[in-house]
């Protein structure tokens, strides 16, 4: 119940103190900027080889299913694409974000609070909420979004190659966006927006608390990264359950 | 570095780049055989009261996250593919279709990728704090094999753990599906189970378990070639960790598209 409660709580007073911070101190661009680097440019690439895989493998699966029931895997393709578009860009993006940058920033701040910097941050009157996590945050809304367009991208093209060369399907016949309408689009972006908000508070609640020598840094690495990726599951769960319970 | 003569020419920068990438990647291939082999000799010396520990750190304590892992993987294919299940009017055959999904592609990718996230780091900064403490240099000068002791057990105890969490993880799954199916779509239970036991076949939840095993594999030799490879300070601790997790999801998607297309030609 304990630890229900501080997985759900903790995070919730985390970015209500980032707000205030950053509402009292303001948040520097310049470091923010620094942060979506952090976050996207190098999180880019193992986003894109990995979702372009992963539509690989969605085809492959597409066509193994087909050729059970209905005979030819291009029947299949549009509702496959609006699940990718809808689902599966924007969650496995996600995924592979929080354990790229949600590893990184717990691993950053972790070392920082064991070698007491934040204590010395504290100490010259700098805010570690507005100077620390407000960076991150803002990167995480802005950089998630961005790197799951990104993948989305790549699932798509590696899908339509591998349709093409592999299974002799003209590819944009299966990659058909027949079915892809803005409902999904905002489906996608709100989830996207939502584990980009959710990874650096995970990573920051993770990082911060760490107390100990360097065995502290492994654990809340490892912590941040478990958290970050089970949260961006129930993040998706949560806006599929209400959308699919609004009908939309 | 900027002074340095041999950086100014951008093109030499750019063969030396790709030098440096190529070098990294025999590196790292390197150091994965290395530790497999190390680990294949060090089996019949392995240390038992490690194993034993790590069988319950990996896997029974892993238990909870694997299981709301499945039961959220469920839920979340059923309303996915309910989505193009009614568009097709096909809602029967719902209980193959996820259940296909989540045997072949979705239970051993997620559990792959949380297990990389939890075990994977924490094998990483383990290590990789024994390694930059001494201790492990320790262990060889007293004439003992960190390898039987400290990577053996690991990589034995996650392939048990990972083969037998499959198994209960699809379980799950596939229960948490059928009654996602019957509150969302008004799937009866008979008609989810009648078309998942109809269509699929014991090979379909053999592919899945082989595909886990070998993501199980790769994530334990992956994270203890990262963390004994360690230099450096505290910071070094954390940045393994992280490589680690990095390292065996790329690891995951790669094996993963491979397996997906051996299996299903091989199969089908």
């Amino acid at each position: 119940m304990n630890r229900v409660l501080s997985f759900f709580g903790a995070p919730v007073v985390f970015l209500v103190r980032t707000a205030r911070a950053g509402a009292r101190e303001g948040i520097s661009w310049r470091e923010s900027m620094v942060q979506l680097h952090e976050l996207g440019g190098r999180s880019v690439w193992l986003v894109m080889s990995g979702m372009a895989f992963f539509g690989a493998v969605l085809v492959t699966i597409a066509n193994s299913q087909a050729r059970r029931f209905v005979g030819n895997v291009a029947v299949l393709g549009p509702a496959y694409f609006e699940l990718l578009v809808r689902e599966l860009g924007p969650v496995v993006s996600a995924l592979l974000t929080a354990s790229r940058a949600g590893a990184g920033h717990a691993a950053e701040l972790s070392t920082m609070s064991v070698n007491e910097q934040v204590e010395a941050l504290e100490m010259s009157a700098g805010d570690p909420y507005s100077d620390l996590v407000a960076p991150r945050i803002v990167a995480g809304v802005l950089g998630v979004p961005l790197l799951s367009t990104l993948g989305t991208v790549a699932a798509t093209l590696a899908a339509v190659a591998v349709a093409g060369v592999v299974f002799g399907v003209d590819g944009r016949a299966f990659m058909d966006p027949r079915y892809v309408d803005g409902w999904d689009l905002l489906v996608a972006a709100l989830k996207a927006g939502a584990c980009g908000l959710y990874i650096p508070l995970a990573a920051a609640v993770a990082g911060l608390r760490a107390r100990g020598g360097a065995e502290a840094v492994g654990a809340a690495t490892t912590e941040g990264v478990v958290t970050a990726s089970l949260g961006c599951l129930l993040i998706d769960f949560a806006v599929s359950l209400a959308f699919h319970l609004l009908r939309l | 570095m900027t002074s340095s003569p041999r950086t100014a020419n951008p093109e030499l920068n750019a063969i030396r780049s790709v030098g440096s990438l190529g070098l990294d990647a025999v590196r790292g291939t390197g150091a994965l055989a290395l530790v497999a082999a190390r680990t294949v000799l060090g089996l019949p010396r392995l240390e038992r009261r490690e194993l034993t520990r790590a069988l319950v750190q990996f896997g029974y304590d892993s238990l909870p996250l694997a299981m709301a892992t499945a039961a959220l993987a469920g839920v979340i294919v059923v309303l996915q593919s309910g989505l193009y299940i009614q568009r097709f009017g096909a809602r029967a055959f719902l209980g193959w279709a996820s259940g296909y999904g989540v045997l072949w592609e979705f239970g051993p990718l997620l559990l792959g990728l949380i297990m990389s996230a939890r075990i994977g780091a924490r094998n990483a900064a383990e290590l990789a704090t024994m390694q930059v403490g001494g201790q492990i240099e320790g262990l060889r000068g007293i004439g003992l094999d960190p390898f039987a002791i400290l990577v053996a057990p690991r990589v034995v105890a996650m392939e048990l753990s990972m083969l037998a969490m499959s198994t209960f993880t699809f379980l799950v799954a596939i229960l948490f599906e059928s009654v996602a199916a019957l509150f969302t779509l008004d799937l009866p239970l008979r008609t989810f189970f009648g078309t998942f036991s109809h269509m699929l076949s014991p090979l379909d939840i053999a592919g899945g378990v082989v595909k886990t095993g070998v993501f199980g594999l790769a994530i334990s030799l992956v994270s203890t070639a990262v963390g004994l490879s360690a230099r450096g300070g505290a910071q070094a601790v954390g940045r393994a960790a992280a490589s680690a997790v990095v390292q065996s999801c790329a690891a995951i998607f790669v094996l993963d598209f491979l397996l997906t297309l051996l299996l299903a030609g091989w199969m089908a």
